[in-house]
């Protein structure tokens, strides 16, 4: 049920001191909206009363909470929701927000009431705003942040103020320096409550209407902090959160261009602007959006993660022109661009508009030593690495990283870091029968096949077609070493993929594994070889050459 | 007269093509290479801000070489940089020998496979000499990049399973650039082939003649192969 009421809390007054009878002229505006089906209830102002935004200069001297402020708490009905939607919905009324718990919103919406009118049609403005955003939450207005905030949870909202239980501020406690920590344990946190329980003090009207010397004299400056909270005054001021700040940059070509020699200016000229707002804000781009309205009504869109928050604007430029050189603008995938699928070729659509936007991160701090040798800066390495990506693809450039296997040539390509620390893989081969490692192979990454003369169950000569590769009678042998694995995988399964990632693996009937024996043979040219046989095919094939 | 010609180049900064001059040159001028012997045989290592090349036959030690240059220089928190002209270099053997991998920047270079048997046979057969060539002069260009983005304190460029013609077709001025794009640098460049290819005024060339194999056991079944000693030979302008 949606329903929407202005309660009215004259009856606050008597237990304030100092504070008259403004009954007729005090009024706090609550919407609560519990199933959105049903239709709002318009509220009917009281004749004779403007609203809070309405109250003279004498009565909110009188009431001490300061002039012509007005505030609304929003509050999430379920727990653990994301703020986000909250928090953009209440921007949309006013840019001082502040969010006072994770399911707790405040917004100032002070002079509110010349644009949009008395606080009960601002409550219902904000409702139905949440609604079409699809949000769950009750609305609360008061003239100071607690009575939004105790009126969002209160669950009998036509009580009077006074009326309310007093357990309602517990929640408001917490961030009071007075007030309960989290350090606190629950019987610590609940211990006052329970003094008021002794008393016979039951609302928060009798609790505000106790005298505040002896008040502070049982309870200490915790339960000065609750009276002052139950006569609806705020312990700390409004402090309203810092708005993320977007760096967006838009440019309108007044003739489209269709290359990137041409592009690259407006990038510049675009890319500069937003590099002196990152500085100025202390702030370097980790990722870079870039958007581009084509003549055929499609959006070419692309968005680059870069490894560093980094501003350079040279750098941003080069490093958003190599990735457009890599994956052609007008030949690019599809799915780079939205809108109407073109009719014609690719050469005949060129760029209207193009758009940046940077995503902000806190900037570098870097610290150099005296006595470590510098390493590429990471912007350097950034745009070394695009530009290498460019010329022998992305897949070729990088740190090799040693899978944790006993597959042949089990690595893993990944981004070069020079500053990152790795352990190697206990699965490592050491050199068998020493100490010393064994020389370095120059490994075929795919193994050429050989023809092998077998004499007593020992290789003897090695032949092969294929240009360039060793060949001749063979004077040492070691071996035979057997290696067998990867037989309890398919192709398709993960281990499987992983396997024909790493390579020099070999088919299997449907399975990915290898099952061989492995020989390091001289040739009498010289040569060193590490062949081996396919025991489920039989051939022999060329791993490498050691060197 | 000559000595005084020669320090005012040093003190110019002008001295990187002196090659007649022997003073012993500061530590941080030279990047051991982990041998003391062939360090002794260096003056100390090679030359940083020079180029310099490692030639010999298949299985005379060059990885291997190479392999124990990269891991000095790694250990001495350097980043390097391998540009593998036939994606032939292996990680694991350059683990085995203490290469941090994660300081190598590897760029594996690959010519395209113009056909590509479903067992794997025969493909080598498929590339022809413009892939090849062009596979050539896009590693060369990744070395070139390498080099003028500093930083590095190796930089290897793998050629020695390339065809020493198309070596021979890189443009003439291309070792004179890179050598000019690390002088003064704190990088050695490292040319990696089967003939001579190129080094600087400064540059040594470490040949490596005979393959020098090891095994143990007596008896054929016993028979190890234990390693490779490289044993290069310095040879420098002079």
């Amino acid at each position: 049920m949606y329903h929407h009421r202005i309660p009215c809390y004259g009856d606050l007054t008597p237990g304030i001191p100092g504070v008259v009878d403004t009954k007729a002229a005090t009024h706090l505006a609550a919407g609560i909206r519990d199933t959105p089906d049903v239709p709002a209830v318009p509220s009917t102002p009281r004749p004779g009363s403007g609203g809070v935004a309405a109250l003279d200069a004498k009565a909110i001297s009188e009431w001490e909470f300061g002039a012509g402020n007005l505030y609304a708490c929003v509050r999430l009905e379920s727990g653990g929701a994301p703020l986000a939607p909250l928090l953009a919905v209440a921007r949309d009324f006013s840019p001082r927000v502040m969010t006072a718990t994770e399911r707790e919103v405040l917004v100032d919406i002070s002079g509110l009431g010349r644009l949009i009118g008395p606080p009960d049609e601002i409550a219902r403005q904000l409702a139905h705003a949440l609604f079409d955003a699809r949000l769950t939450a009750r609305v609360a207005i008061g003239p100071t942040q607690t009575i939004a905030r105790v009126l969002a949870q209160a669950d009998a909202a036509r009580d009077a103020w006074t009326q309310l239980p007093v357990h309602l501020l517990q929640p408001l406690e917490a961030g009071l320096k007075a007030g309960a920590t989290p350090a606190m344990n629950d019987r610590d946190r609940a211990r006052p409550y329970e003094t008021f329980d002794r008393w016979g003090i039951v609302t928060l009207g009798d609790l505000a209407a106790l005298p505040a010397a002896d008040v502070a004299s049982r309870l200490g400056r915790r339960g000065v902090a609750l009276q002052q909270l139950a006569r609806g005054r705020d312990l700390r001021p409004f402090v309203p959160d810092r708005e993320a700040r977007r760096f967006i940059e838009r440019l309108e070509l007044e003739w489209p261009i269709d290359n990137l020699e041409p592009l690259s200016f407006v990038l510049a000229r675009l890319l500069d602007p937003l590099s002196a707002a990152l500085e100025r804000a202390d702030r370097g781009a980790v990722a870079i959006r870039l958007e581009m309205r084509l003549t055929d009504r499609s959006t070419f869109a692309r968005v680059l993660p870069l490894p560093v928050p980094m501003r350079d604007a040279r750098v941003l430029r080069t490093l958003l022109l190599l990735a457009l050189e890599s994956q052609p603008l007008f030949g690019g995938p599809r799915e780079d661009r939205k809108g109407p699928p073109r009719s014609g070729g690719s050469s005949d659509v060129m760029i209207d508009s193009v758009s940046i936007e940077l995503d902000p991160a806190p900037a570098r701090i870097v610290r150099f030593s005296l006595l470590d040798r510098a390493l590429p800066s990471p912007e350097t390495l950034a745009t070394l690495t695009a530009r290498l990506s460019a010329l022998v693809g992305e897949s070729s450039v990088g740190s090799a990283v040693l899978l944790d296997s006993h597959a042949p040539d089990a690595i893993e390509m990944t981004r070069f870091d020079p500053e990152s620390r790795r352990e190697v893989p206990a699965s490592t081969r050491a050199a068998p029968g020493g100490s010393l490692p064994l020389p370095a192979l120059r490994r075929q990454r795919q193994p050429p096949a050989i023809r092998v003369a077998v004499e007593r169950g020992r290789p003897v000569h090695l032949a092969s077609s294929t240009r360039g590769m060793p060949y001749g009678a063979i004077v040492e042998a070691a071996g035979p070493w057997r290696a067998s694995g990867g037989w309890w995988t398919t192709e398709g399964s993960e281990d499987g993929r992983l396997r024909q990632r790493a390579g020099g693996t070999r088919r299997v009937g449907a399975r990915a594994g290898w099952n061989r024996d492995e020989w390091d043979v001289a040739l009498k040219s010289g040569a060193l070889c590490r062949i081996y046989r396919d025991r489920s095919t039989e051939c022999w094939f060329l791993e490498g050459i050691y060197d | 007269m000559r000595a005084a010609l020669e320090s005012l180049l040093r003190a110019r900064q002008l001295d990187v093509t002196l090659t007649a001059c022997d003073a012993p040159l500061p530590a941080d001028r030279v990047a051991p290479t982990g041998d003391p012997a062939l360090d002794a045989a260096l003056g100390g290592g090679l030359k940083r801000g020079h180029l310099s090349e490692i030639v010999g036959a298949a299985s005379t030690g060059r990885s291997t070489l190479v392999a124990r240059l990269l891991a000095a220089a790694t250990a001495r928190g350097e980043a390097t940089a391998i540009v593998d002209a036939c994606d032939t270099w292996d990680p694991i053997s350059a683990v085995a020998h203490g290469v941090a991998l994660e300081r190598v920047l590897w760029i594996r270079v690959r010519a395209p496979r113009a056909s590509a048997a479903p067992d794997g046979a025969g493909e080598s057969e498929g590339r022809t000499s413009s892939d090849t060539t062009g596979a050539s002069l896009r590693a060369l260009k990744a070395f070139s990049l390498i080099l003028q983005a500093g930083g590095f304190g190796l930089v290897v460029f793998d050629l020695a399973d390339v065809a020493p013609l198309a070596i021979r077709r890189f443009p003439l001025t291309t070792w004179m650039r890179a050598a000019r794009a690390i002088e003064g640098r704190d990088t050695v460049a490292l040319l990696v082939g089967a003939e001579r290819i190129a080094r600087s005024a400064g540059g040594a060339t470490l040949a490596l003649d005979t393959p020098r194999a090891t095994w143990r056991g007596a008896t054929s079944r016993a028979r190890l192969f234990t390693g490779v000693d490289p044993a290069p030979r310095v040879v420098k302008a002079r």
